[in-house]
Order: structure tokens, then C-alpha cells, then sequence
């Protein structure tokens, strides 16, 4: 990798990371591995009991934050959570539509801060963040990455990217970028 | 009265097991194209509702768009737009297999036939050989994201992420060739949607830029007459009015005296943005040029500057009423009723009707002069929603087409066909 960007980052220490105890949750994985890029309809659809459990098992902050923590950075070999670009207060779970209250829709938002506010590689982390949670949560969950505000120098224009379902889903068809968010999620499980 | 409900008839089966992104109702046929993440294009039968080819082999990404060539007599002609930077142009003989007399409406007959041709057996192998590859359109440098043909047919516009919109010239020389009109790159950011004027040769484009911009030839040349910033997100679809609906309204005076009006500006455009806002635009009548006096005289600009005025002014007409919580993906502008349909992230079909609005009766003392007679006014209402249209999945589209099935009430009745990221197209009735 050509000169990094952040040399000198602020890295926190692994134990000190917020964790559940007993840590006996399990991040439920929904799909073939994370790259099954497209979730099968049946696995939430199907009046199957057994997928009716896994659909009323509730997932919390921690349960998401367990999900993107252990994404490496790009250019360190540490993780989003030991560089707290992505930390547990920065993570919101709430109904998608608030005036529906059958709907099972909820929205997960990410708020990152990059290591430094003019990172060059924030897009790409958000991208790393967003598809990891679109591949591992069930499709009712509408995910929203965005970089926390003031952190960074372009972050409207980082977040319309992040935001823009077209875009994303051009780049998941992008071999290159593909293999970059993959190395980034060697690291998770 | 009942209130209007959105009730759902029938999905289109097999589906998609990837995302699809849009359904593009056949001009004449009663059939559907739906463009897929998975490459391939399903053709899909409105009569019956099931699966009739599969379009592949032609795009190597997500084919994101798709339009049927309008007025082409005994073929159908399909323009495909992929992420692959590329455009498809397919061709198949409408004779094959079966003959179009008596498509539009299901007859018993029509049924048997399509009931012996496609026998649940699957194998669609020989019906995928009717679909002639005919040529691919290169050009773009990233994601096509909409394709749209002209009224005659003659156009072709496609846009792409590349922020350009290019106009394609058909020969119709037998050869597939199309000619390169115009590249236009005015646009700061994708171009996620464009379409044509329903009768004029004007088009009409949005985007990332979270503009709306309007496209007109001027002598030799394809410039931008208009562009419209109001959206505060990306402007996701755009479609315009029919040039024969009339809003709702139980006075024949008020509608006549409002087709008066719009005879000045033309049919409106509608667009659907990020902003969680759908709003309909129209242009204001130009001033009537007096004979002789050429626009420069008019304006005091020299002529070699603005060679023949063809700029126009957009206006917002109405911010339709609130009804989505997230991103609204696709708007529909019934050609048939003037009826608009919305769908997007939230899952959620919204139906809106405009309604003329009776002019209150207190200005009459004030304004006497017939010459100011105050502009009709509408309102626009919703009419009817359906939530979790597609279960827990986002929508990405909509469309109006003419019910074929049998259990349609009349030559008019409207079917709305909704496409989704789990692969998914339903067809709904809107009862009223």
C-alpha cells in the first residue's frame, strides 16, 4: 500500500472494547457465508416455526457493533473497533416506520468517525460497514452508514454515496472494490 | 362509497431470484419486461401471468433498465441498460409461437394456446432463441441507468453514471445501425433517470445532482432549455403527464376551462426524489411572439448569443401529499386516468388523484375583468396505500398497464405492475 494517511492512529485496546457477558450470543449469520450476496426469500418468508424464532430473536446495538467491529481498516492491520472508528454509542437501532406499528421494518444506523477527517478511504470503510450488515442481517433491516458529523471534510458527499442503493449495488458487482471489502472482513469470525 | 383499495391480483411467476430493478409494460401486448441483478431480462405474460422467455447472454453486470420501442409493426423491439456500460437491442417477431390477433383481451382461445406453448415444463430453451441479439450500443463509461425511446421511436436516450446522457438515432436501415445524435454532460452527478415528452421530441432528465433538466434540438444542435433545482436529493425517476387526462372533477366547465390552460404549457412532468417528495412540474407558456419580430428584437440580446430563445421556465405545479418515509424510487403518470402512483424504500404503493378545486365565489366582487380570470386550480389527495407491498422488502418501481386477464372489467381498466429487490413483480387492481 502506497504512504498511509494516518501514521500514528489512536488505538484502544481490544479488552476494552464493549462486549456482552457471558459472551454466549452468537452473530447470527443469515446468509451462505457473507458473500451470498442475495438473501433467500424463503429463509424469512416461510411460516416455518424454526424461521419464525430466528425472526422474533431481537437484535441489539451490541449485536451490531459485535457485526463491524472486527472489520480491519484498509491501510492499519487493526480493526474498526480498536481504532473506534466505529463505537457502540454511535449505533441506533429504531422502527423504520414508527406510524406502522406491525411493520417489522427497523432501521440500523452507523454513525463512523474516520481516523482522520480528511481519510481518503472513508467511502470505503462505509462501504465495508454497510455490506457487512446487509449481508449478515435479515432483510428487514434498512441499513444507514453515515460518517459522524464534523469528522470528516466531504461527508455529505461520502454519505450520499453510502446512501445511494444504485451506487452500492454497482459496487458490489465491482471485482476490484469486491476484493478490497473482502480482505477488510478477513478478520470477522 | 367504499374507499379505494390497492388489492393485489396476481405475481408474475417464476420470479427473479436476485434484485429487479424495473418492468417495462409492452406499448400493445399484454406483456411485461423485467429487468434483473441477475443479467437477464423475463418477459412475463399480463394474461396469464406467467414466465414467457428469458432475455440473456447479453449483459455481463445487473441489467438495470429496460423500454419497448414504441410503433413497430409485427416485431418487438426491447432497448436493455446495464451496469456493464452497455445497451442491448433485441428483437423478436411477434409472430412466433402465437399471433397477436386477440392478445389484448383474453379470450378463451388465447388462454389454451398459451397454455399448450408454455406446459409448466420449464423448458423455455427453443422460446429463448426468439430473442435476435441485434446490436449493442457502446458508448457509456460506467452503469447505464435508464433508457427511454422518443415518441416516434425514432430516439433513443439513454444515461449512465458517467454523468452524460447520449441521443441514439435509429436507422431502421434493416442493419441495426444507430447513429450517435447528441452526448450531453451538463449534469453534475449520475444520470439516474431519463424520458421523453409524450408527444414532442423533449426530453427530460434527473439525477445525483438532485436537478431535473429538460432537453430540447435547437436547429442541429441538443442543448438544455431547463433546469429545475428544487429536489434536495437525487432525483430518482422522472414521467410525464398524458396529453389527454383531465384531473377529477364533477364540473365538465372547470375540466374544459383546465384543458384550455394546459393547452398553453403541455403535458406536466412529475418526479420522485431521496427527499421522500414527489412533485409535479410545468412549464410556463411562452409569451405569445408577436409576427415579425424575431427574440432578439424581444429580448435585447443579440441573436448570436441566444440564436432562437428556446429557453424555457419550469415551475413547481404541486408538491403532492407526504407519504413516504424513505427513499421514493419510482413514479407512474397514468397515460389512461391521470391516476399517479409512488413506490420506494419503505415498501409502501401510495395511488394520488388531482382533483379540480371549485373556485371560491368571494373573489368573484373583487376581480370582474374577464381577462384575469383566475387559473383553475387542483389538489392533489391520496387515494389509496398498501404497506409491505412486497413484505419486508424495498420496492424499486412501478408502473400503469391495461389489465389482460380474465377477470378485467373493461378495455380500460389499469393493472399497476411493482418490482423489488427480492426478485419479486406483483400486479394490483386499484378498486374504487
Amino acid at each position: 500500500m502506497a504512504e498511509m494517511q494516518n501514521s500514528n492512529p489512536t488505538i484502544l485496546n481490544v479488552a476494552d472494547l464493549p462486549t456482552r457477558s457471558p459472551s454466549t450470543i452468537k452473530a447470527a449469520d443469515y446468509g451462505n457465508g457473507i458473500f451470498a450476496a442475495v438473501p433467500n426469500p424463503a429463509d424469512f418468508l416461510s411460516s416455518d416455526s424454526e424461521d419464525d424464532d430466528l425472526l422474533e430473536e431481537p437484535i441489539d446495538e451490541q449485536e451490531i457493533y459485535d457485526l463491524i467491529k472486527c472489520i480491519s481498516d484498509p491501510e492499519h492491520p487493526l480493526s474498526l473497533g480498536e481504532l473506534a472508528v466505529v463505537s457502540l454509542p454511535d449505533i441506533f437501532i429504531k422502527p423504520t416506520l414508527p406510524n406502522v406499528p406491525d411493520s417489522p421494518l427497523q432501521t440500523v444506523t452507523v454513525l463512523i468517525t474516520p481516523t482522520i477527517t480528511h481519510c481518503s478511504l472513508a467511502t470505503v470503510i462505509g462501504l465495508g460497514v454497510r455490506v457487512r450488515l446487509e449481508q449478515s442481517l435479515p432483510p428487514r433491516f434498512r441499513v444507514d452508514v453515515r460518517i459522524k458529523e464534523g469528522t470528516h471534510s466531504t461527508g455529505d458527499e461520502v454519505n450520499k454515496q453510502l446512501g445511494d442503493k444504485e451506487r452500492v449495488a454497482a459496487a458490489l458487482e465491482n471485482g476490484a472494490l469486491m476484493q478490497v471489502i473482502a480482505k477488510m472482513m478477513e478478520t470477522c469470525q | 362509497m367504499a374507499e379505494p383499495q390497492i388489492s393485489l391480483l396476481s405475481d408474475l411467476t417464476p420470479p427473479s431470484l436476485e434484485r429487479t430493478w424495473l418492468t417495462a409494460p409492452h406499448p400493445t401486448l399484454p406483456i411485461v419486461a423485467t429487468c434483473s441483478s441477475d443479467k437477464t431480462v423475463r418477459v412475463y405474460s399480463l394474461t396469464n401471468f406467467k414466465l414467457l422467455s428469458t432475455i440473456t447472454g447479453g449483459h455481463k453486470r445487473s441489467v438495470r433498465t429496460c423500454a419497448w420501442k414504441p410503433h413497430v409493426q409485427g416485431e418487438s423491439v426491447l432497448a436493455t441498460g446495464s451496469f456493464d456500460a452497455t445497451v442491448g437491442i433485441w428483437r423478436r417477431w411477434d409472430s412466433y409461437g402465437r399471433t397477436d390477433a386477440g392478445w389484448g383481451l383474453s379470450s378463451g382461445d388465447n388462454e389454451a394456446v398459451n397454455g399448450d406453448e408454455h406446459d409448466g415444463n420449464g423448458s423455455n430453451a427453443d422460446e429463448d432463441e426468439e430473442w435476435r441479439f441485434a446490436v449493442l450500443l457502446d458508448g457509456h463509461d460506467s452503469e447505464v441507468k435508464s433508457v427511454s425511446w422518443s415518441p416516434s421511436g425514432m430516439l433513443l436516450a439513454t444515461c449512465a453514471r458517467d454523468k452524460s446522457i447520449w441521443i441514439w438515432e435509429d436507422l431502421d436501415d434493416g442493419d441495426n445501425n444507430f447513429e450517435t445524435v447528441a452526448v450531453m454532460q451538463e449534469h453534475g452527478g449520475d444520470v439516474k433517470c431519463v424520458a421523453w415528452h409524450p408527444v414532442e421530441e423533449c426530453l427530460a432528465s434527473g439525477g445525483y445532482d438532485d436537478t431535473i433538466r429538460v432537453w430540447r434540438e435547437d436547429l442541429d444542435d441538443w442543448g438544455q432549455v431547463a433546469c429545475i433545482k428544487k429536489h434536495e436529493g437525487t432525483v430518482w425517476f422522472l414521467d410525464w403527464e398524458g396529453p389527454e387526462t383531465v384531473p377529477a372533477s364533477t364540473s365538465s366547465d372547470l375540466q374544459s376551462q383546465w384543458r384550455e390552460q394546459r393547452a398553453l404549457s403541455g403535458p406536466r412532468l412529475i418526479s420522485c426524489s431521496d427527499d421522500r417528495t414527489v412533485r409535479v412540474w410545468h412549464r410556463l407558456p411562452k409569451e405569445t411572439s408577436q409576427p415579425g419580430m424575431s427574440s432578439s428584437a424581444t429580448t435585447g440580446i443579440p441573436s448570436i448569443i441566444r440564436p432562437t430563445g428556446t429557453d424555457e421556465t419550469w415551475e413547481e405545479d404541486a408538491v403532492l401529499p407526504h407519504a413516504h418515509e424513505l427513499a421514493i424510487y419510482a413514479v407512474a403518470w397514468s397515460r389512461k386516468t391521470g391516476l399517479v402512483a409512488s413506490v420506494g424504500a419503505d415498501g409502501r404503493i401510495v395511488v394520488y388523484e388531482e382533483r379540480l378545486v371549485a373556485p371560491s365565489t368571494d373573489s368573484d366582487a373583487m376581480d370582474t375583468e374577464p381577462s384575469t380570470r383566475p387559473s383553475v386550480q387542483t389538489e392533489w389527495a391520496i387515494l389509496a396505500v398498501f404497506d409491505g407491498a412486497h413484505g419486508i422488502y424495498e420496492m424499486n418501481h412501478v408502473a400503469w398497464a391495461k389489465r389482460a386477464d380474465r377477470g378485467s372489467e373493461g378495455a380500460d381498466e389499469e393493472v399497476l405492475v411493482t418490482t423489488a429487490d427480492d426478485g419479486s413483480v406483483k400486479v394490483w387492481t386499484l378498486q374504487r
